[in-house]
């Protein structure tokens, strides 16, 4: 009744994490797997692109929390309300989940009915004010026990999905999965990248500022679009280190480097499904390192290393293969 | 900004919106044993319901001065089959009208469950988020394979400490509780032969969404009413619509607020309703629908949709409860 809990909250942090994998399928998904694989709701459609790449993307749903949020700090905010996840297939091969939220500046003192989480999905609020800078760091570092957990809620999800009894959990090639973790802070004019780190052990960092119109779920697809196209470049990278190249003779090259080109090299597609708001936040990694730079060349040696095998191989052995 | 010349509809959400008219009324539910105890029962039943619909009209009133309210009457079909529609529809339509009561649309409950092929209750159940006791911080609580649904956490199964004595007995505790508790859990569907069968409380909650115009499938509309020009009553509940119009009434079946009449006995049912339909995450378009028009028109719904729900309970006509072979 009271008007100020019904309020709906202004956002001032975005938080998420996306995990990125391989499909457990020795085929890709056609758009008509992806879309039954994806349908985490019964009364919800899975949404499916295309062009210019395929892509199906998952209704969201939501997990509910009432806990501590990683604060660097060490200041124990409590906070309850609801995180959003969901989960994307690119080209019916590379699988995503997503697990995000928001959060205000600063919240009532009391846990609200359960009811009034619900009707703001994706929304978690603190109790009294938010610590902006440390929940920041906190969230970039990771939950520690007890705290809001991210990567658990994303983790839970695609455990589900690997599950689903249209997989056949074999995979066409070896890969690891990678993780990113990103925060979006609000106000600012002009969405902006501010900073993308690659850790250890499969983690990313990134952070990001965000006008207050563009929906966190469109932060979302920009950060599941960048680990995707991270998450190739370090696979792609981590098969090229491990044929080893240079040593190898004829046939293993092209064993080790088949999958690559039947399964990957074809994924490249930066922005393809990015709010058109954000999609200039990919030229800042253009400019430094130079992703899609890194990808040309990665390519290229592939191809190069085929071609020269091709000159080399009689054609009987060519045409066995 | 300008629209983007490619589109794919695939791969955009739409959410169909449906009419809504101020507040759905529901004059009754009948089951089995209010069939059983006869015409008489129902007579009482709804000269009772008459003083109630008359004060909730004169309520709205306050706020609008042309009300839009649509009345609906609920028939089980889904515990009990009794009867058929062609007997048992005029009987009901003869005995609202000698209270000066007018049936606008008429649903059977198993429509709640399956209405034109469409799984509801299913749907509905998958939208279910569970109100999370404090220091969740993540886990998901599989309310999927428990099927049942609580106001805060259970008392712990029998469980020995590491001495290997059995604990004390440990009190359950309502998330919400104001000093203390009141804790709830309710069934939401039994297992039998293989076969589900929801609970009075789900179908009831499912029910509501309904009459607030919060269902959707795939962004379509569902339950929809059928007209039903003053054609016979077919003689198989199966080949009855699951929700049909009765009049040429202009208010739509789906309304901002809904308010149930019913007998006392059914506080502990819609209790569980309020409790089922507070942790479900209804449509997110339809839910803007609805906040968006009812502020339009000046009456903003309440944001909790469990909120949006009014009961008149009244007394039983004094036989009735005691019916014979109950």
């Amino acid at each position: 009744m009271t008007a100020a809990l019904g309020q709906p909250a202004r956002s001032v942090l975005a938080c998420g994490e996306v995990r990125t994998c391989l499909l457990p399928s020795f085929q890709a998904f056609d758009a008509r797997a992806a879309a039954q694989l994806l349908r985490l709701r019964a009364d919800e459609p899975v949404r499916i692109s295309e062009r210019p790449s395929m892509y199906a993307l998952s209704p969201e749903i939501l997990t509910g929390v009432d806990c501590r949020l990683p604060a660097s700090n060490g200041s124990k905010v409590r906070s309850v309300g609801t995180v959003a996840a969901r989960a994307a297939l690119t080209e019916g091969r590379l699988l995503q989940a997503t697990a995000y939220f928001s959060l205000p500046a600063a919240g009532p003192d009391i846990r609200r009915p359960w009811g009034q989480y619900l009707v703001r999905p994706g929304l978690v609020e603190p109790f009294g004010k938010l610590p902006q800078q440390a929940t920041v760091e906190g969230m970039l570092r990771g939950a520690r026990r007890g705290e809001l957990d991210l990567g658990m809620i994303a983790e839970g999800l695609l455990a589900a999905l690997r599950r689903h009894a249209l997989l056949d959990r074999r995979v066409p090639f070896k890969s690891s999965p990678t993780r990113l973790r990103w925060v979006a802070r609000r106000g600012d004019q002009q969405a902006s990248l501010v900073n993308f780190t690659v850790a250890e052990g499969g983690l990313r960092t990134m952070e990001l500022r965000l006008p207050e119109h563009i929906p966190a779920a469109a932060a979302a697809g920009l950060c599941e679009d960048l680990a995707l196209h991270d998450w190739l470049l370090t696979t792609v990278q981590h098969m090229l280190d491990n044929s080893r190249l240079g040593t190898a003779d004829g046939p293993s090259v092209v064993e080790a480097l088949h999958p690559v080109v039947v399964h990957l090299l074809h994924l490249w597609m930066p922005r393809a499904h990015v709010d058109p708001a954000l999609g200039h936040l990919w030229d800042v990694l253009e400019e430094k390192p130079g992703f899609s730079r890194q990808w040309e060349n990665l390519s290229r040696r592939i191809r190069d290393r085929l071609a020269l095998q091709a000159v080399a191989m009689p054609h009987q052995a060519l045409s066995t293969s | 900004m300008t629209e983007a010349v490619f589109q794919e509809t695939t791969a955009e959400l739409r959410t169909q919106a449906v009419p809504l008219a101020h507040l759905s009324l529901e004059l009754g539910h009948l089951y089995m044993e209010d069939f059983e105890a006869g015409p008489k029962r129902l007579g009482e039943h709804f000269a009772e319901v008459r003083v109630w619909a008359d004060a909730v009209r004169a309520s709205l009133e306050r706020r609008t001065q042309r009300p839009r309210i649509s009345t609906c009457f609920l028939i089980d079909d889904y515990f009990t089959r009794f009867s058929t529609p062609a007997e048992l529809i005029p009987m009901v339509l003869k005995e609202a009208e000698k209270a000066g009561l007018v049936i606008d649309y008429l649903a059977r409950e198993s429509g709640c469950a399956v209405a034109d092929r469409i799984e509801l209750a299913e749907s509905v159940m998958h939208r279910l988020v569970e109100s999370p006791p404090p220091g969740s911080y993540g886990s998901r609580p599989p309310v999927s394979q428990t099927g049942w649904l609580a106001n805060g956490e259970r008392t712990p199964s029998a469980s020995r400490s590491a001495l290997g004595a059995v604990k004390g007995w440990e009190s359950p505790q309502e998330t919400a509780a104001r000093n203390h508790s009141i804790f709830m859990d309710v069934e939401l569907w039994s297992e039998k032969d293989g076969r589900r069968l929801w609970s009075c409380p789900f179908l009831a909650a499912v029910w509501q969404l309904a009459r607030l115009g919060l269902l959707r499938h795939l962004g379509e509309p569902v339950l929809v009413p059928r007209e039903w020009g003053g054609a016979d009553f077919p003689h198989d509940w199966d080949r009855l619509p699951p929700l049909i119009k009765l009049t040429d009434t202009r208010a739509a079946f789906s309304a901002y607020r809904t308010c149930s009449m019913m007998p006392n006995r059914f506080i502990a049912v819609e209790d569980a309703v309020r409790l089922i339909l507070d942790q479900t995450d209804v449509d997110a378009g339809a839910l803007q629908q609805v906040a968006e028009r009812s502020a339009a028109e000046r009456m903003p719904v309440p944001a909790a949709v469990a909120q949006r729900a009014t009961y008149v309970f009244y007394e039983e006509p004094a036989d009735s409860s005691e019916a014979e072979g109950t």
